[in-house]
């Protein structure tokens, strides 16, 4: 048998970090396997949004995608986990928890619905930005219209902080920003940079609410096509290919804060503490669910 | 570079379509024998029905079942004549005075809302038959509809140039939507030229010089029916709702008023409601058959392989240019815009940036490039929509289309030589 | 009525109820966010949802009218046999697509997201009923050809 081709497609630009650790993944396979393994990557959003490109791993006419945990979740409900507001101490618990035992359990959860985590890129965290109004106690939200994703967690997160959760589609979030249809939205430094939010919006709130990691999936299909050998190589650039993406990140997520700072928004960086007591109601939600639970408290419990 | 794809999809396609096949099943059964040649029947099949379903997963898409729906209901609630009546006593008397009435109003739209389709579908249908009463040909007022249609996505707002600023890698979108006002009334300019021009030939009659009562008499039995452009207008720029919702917004506002006027009645609501989903379903059959399509042509890194090859002819920059502009101009004959926008910009942008041109400037030649393919055939999703409103056929509105392509082509070629046609507005806000 | 008014009539009926959800429905959503001021959570997928239905269930029943947009200059223009024989092609090519693609290709989609359990975001509704539009849509297309077929002097 000829080389074989693992195609791999994703929703970001070819400059995101992402996108640059994959190609830093093909490299490390091609050197690994001499050859014999090649990657293929379809960034931009080329063969579908993120849900999509899961659907498609499913089908079999795709290998390999990057999505976000909070997209993963509607397949593999136990990633629900990690969109819980203020669920980590600080990036280190978070790191601690996806390097680890439970980050490996959750991404093997995926295979009984045939998609294989790989593992977790760093997404940082999502924060609060808004047009006008400065927030800095969960106070301010109260009324407020805050675009959050088309998900459970996240809109039960910004209801229990008084605001309004308004579920708006990414690519028109700009105008509906501009026009005032909403009045914030949150996500990490980078996306507020590149998606150029930061020309509406004035007001940055630090309060990390989520970390949010992407997750490297591939579809078991692939996984059963490669041999052992085959596995073990791309396990391997996967893990060079993680470590590159974090180192990549960090200077984007500095870079982006300064960006946005030297374009004239407030960086706020509020007590933490009064926000964390507030979504302790989405918390209640998950106690019915055992396995939510159950993730919680070992979680909780990592140092 | 493959060459096996490109063979089995453009000798599918002009076979189906030669034929006799539905345009919206030629584009289909080609994407999935193409997709053939390298992806199993079974993993293939899935992977089309997939395209389909989710090549419809769009709130803004959802504009266009609702402009069409608001055109039916005006046409038939008596809002569409009253307004004809009105723009007819302003500009009536001018050589081809509703065809500058469509372009004018194709403007105005566009820039309440940015959907090129919805647009097509609303003057088309409410326009339309009122061109063809006053004895113009049904084609050139299809082909005056198509075209000016388009203005709108260059005209702010514009969602697709909130794609090219995604697909560039953060392109300012305040900036993009400034730079987009002269080339998107400049075009228009020049259709409305045409449209004179044609309308002197073809000797359509022109309408009476109408004196100053039937003007305000007009007026008046107009103003509820304009409101509706306040209402529209005043609700997105106002921030109560975004441009899909005002879309909805204007489907309440014409029931409303269509009974009110004793026009429409509940007996007669399921047929236009009927007839609106018939008419969404024509054009949304096409543009799931075209999603499938670019995810089997970037499949097929097509896309790219074209580029490559012709890219490597000249490094000289107008040279270049031109090619740039004349593959685009060819992908749109195939491709719809989103998508082209998506797997083209990071193509063709760090070519141009390293020729020294500005990001912005590219973004608007690339969208009115694009513009031109939406109304060429085979797939041309305003081309569908106005063909389709206008119930007449692609191979007619061709003729009429010739020389209002030519224009376009005129205005895009203006625009990519003269960068400050594009960059002069958003240089002023310091942009 | 024979079965085929039946069928188009309940699929007209289908058609106008859920273009006329989709209204109320995108209403409702700026209705909740702009009267009541706590934006509702569904309408925004639901809408998108109803699109995906109305798209291809239409596209079955515009089939049935032959309404789709056709380039037929060749057909036209040979006239006579060639022109029958290049039309039953047509239908013969488009029931095809219909079994093998939307039929087959769509129910195994359905399968594949129906026992795979993906859930949509907001609504929380299983996929496999957005996607069953597809093989359903299908099974109409084949039908209306199949019957335009077997139609004397089709
Ligand atoms: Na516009
Ligand atoms: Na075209």
């Amino acid at each position: 048998t000829g080389p074989k081709t693992i195609k791999l497609a994703h929703g970001l630009d070819v400059n995101h970090s992402v996108h640059l650790a994959m190609v830093e993944m093909g490299e490390e396979l091609d050197r690994l396997s001499d050859g014999q393994l090649t990657l293929e990557i379809y960034p931009n959003q080329q063969l579908g949004t993120e849900r999509e490109c899961l659907e498609l791993l499913q089908i079999g006419s795709l290998d390999m995608t990057k999505v976000s945990a909070g997209v993963m979740e509607n397949f593999a409900p136990k990633m629900k986990v990690l969109g819980l507001p203020f669920l980590f101490r600080d990036r280190a618990h978070a790191f601690e928890v996806l390097d680890g035992k439970i980050g490996q359990a959750l991404l093997n959860d995926g295979e009984q619905y045939w998609l294989k985590g790989l593992g977790f890129y760093d997404a940082g965290s999502r924060s609060f930005y808004t047009k006008e109004k400065q927030v800095t106690t969960p106070d301010d939200l109260k009324g407020m219209k805050i675009r959050v994703m088309e998900s459970v967690t996240a809109m039960n997160m910004v209801s229990s902080l008084g605001g309004s959760p308004t579920p708006i589609s990414w690519g028109e979030l700009y105008t509906s920003l501009q026009q005032g249809v909403v009045d914030g939205a949150e996500n990490n430094p980078p996306s507020f940079y590149l998606s150029r939010h930061y020309e509406v919006c004035k007001y940055y709130t630090l309060d990390e609410h989520t970390v949010l990691p992407d997750v490297l999936v591939a579809g078991t299909q692939l996984w059963e096509r490669l041999n052992a050998q085959e596995q073990q190589w791309l396990s391997e650039a996967v893990k060079k290919s993680v470590v590159y993406q974090r180192e990549l990140w960090a200077k984007a997520e500095t870079e982006a804060l300064e960006a946005v700072e030297k374009a004239g928004v407030t960086i706020l960086r509020p007590d933490k503490v009064p926000f964390a007591e507030k979504v302790s109601t989405v918390y209640d939600s998950y106690v019915t669910d055992p396995d939510i639970a159950q993730l919680i408290e070992q979680i909780q419990k990592i140092d | 570079m493959e060459y096996i794809p490109i063979l089995v999809l453009v000798l599918s396609f002009v076979g189906l379509l030669s034929i006799g096949t539905p345009v919206a099943w030629s584009i289909s059964i080609s994407a999935i024998l193409t997709m053939l040649v390298s992806i199993p029947y079974m993993p293939a099949a899935t992977t089309v029905a997939q395209r389909m379903g989710t090549g419809l997963d769009s709130f803004a898409l959802l504009a266009i079942p609702f402009f069409i729906l608001a055109g039916n209901l005006m046409n038939k609630g008596g809002m569409a004549h009253r307004l004809i009546a009105f723009a007819k006593t302003l500009v009536g008397s001018l050589p081809g005075g509703l065809a500058l009435i469509n372009v004018i109003a194709a403007m105005l739209m566009g820039a309440i809302a940015g959907s090129a389709m919805a647009s097509a579908s609303a003057m088309g249908s409410i326009l339309g038959p009122e061109m063809e009463k006053d004895g113009y040909s049904r084609e050139f007022g299809a082909a005056v509809n198509i075209t000016s249609a388009t203005t709108g996505l260059v005209i702010p707002p514009s969602n697709v140039l909130i794609v090219y600023s995604l697909a560039s890698g953060g392109v300012s979108i305040a900036a993009l939507f400034l730079a987009g006002y002269i080339p998107g009334i400049l075009t228009g300019l020049f259709l409305m030229i045409v449209a004179m021009v044609w309308a002197k030939k073809k000797g359509y009659k022109r309408g009476e010089r109408s004196n100053f009562s039937q003007v305000v008499k007009t007026f008046i039995d107009a103003v509820p029916s304009l409101l509706l452009l306040v209402i529209v207008i005043g609700g997105i720029v106002g921030g109560i709702f975004t441009a899909t919702e005002a879309s909805a917004i204007a489907v309440l506002y014409t029931v409303v008023l269509g009974f009110a006027y004793k026009e429409i009645s509940f007996k007669t609501l399921p047929q236009i409601l009927l007839d609106s989903s018939a008419t969404t379903a024509v054009v949304m059959l096409l543009i799931a058959a075209s999603i499938s399509m670019s995810w089997m042509m970037s499949y097929e890194n097509i896309p790219q392989a074209t580029s490559d090859v012709l890219l490597g002819i000249s490094d000289n920059k107008i040279v270049i240019l031109l090619i740039i502009n004349l593959i685009l101009l060819f992908v749109g004959i195939f491709m719809d815009m989103t998508p082209a926008v998506l797997i083209f910009t990071p193509i063709f942008l760090p070519v141009v940036t390293k020729l020294g041109m500005d990001p912005i400037h590219f973004g608007i030649i690339m969208v009115l490039n694009l513009c031109i393919g939406l109304c060429t055939p085979p797939v041309g999703s305003v081309l569908f929509v106005g063909v389709g409103v206008a119930k007449t056929s692609i191979q007619k509105v061709i003729k009429p289309l010739i020389p209002l392509f030519l224009v376009m082509i005129l205005a895009l070629f203006l625009i990519t030589y003269i960068p400050q046609l594009t960059l002069w507005l958003p240089e002023l806000f310091d942009l | 009525m024979n079965f085929r008014k039946t069928l188009d009539s309940v699929l007209a009926k289908v058609l106008i109820v859920i273009m006329g959800v989709m209204v109320l429905n995108v209403l409702w959503q700026v209705f909740t966010r702009f009267v009541l001021g706590t934006p509702s959570s569904f309408t925004d997928e639901l809408a998108r949802y109803l699109m995906i239905w109305v798209g291809i269930l239409g596209a079955a029943y515009v089939s049935g009218k032959n309404m789709h947009v056709a380039i037929d200059v060749l057909p036209q223009k040979l006239g006579g046999k060639a022109q029958k024989r290049m039309h039953i092609t047509v239908q013969l090519l488009v029931m095809a697509f219909a079994l093998l693609v939307m039929v087959i290709g769509g129910g195994r989609l359905v399968y594949i997201t129906y026992i795979l359990g993906q859930q949509s975001p907001a609504l929380q509704l299983p996929l496999a009923y957005v996607y069953a539009v597809i093989p359903l849509s299908g099974i109409l297309i084949v039908y209306y050809k199949m019957s335009d077929l077997l139609k004397p002097n089709a």
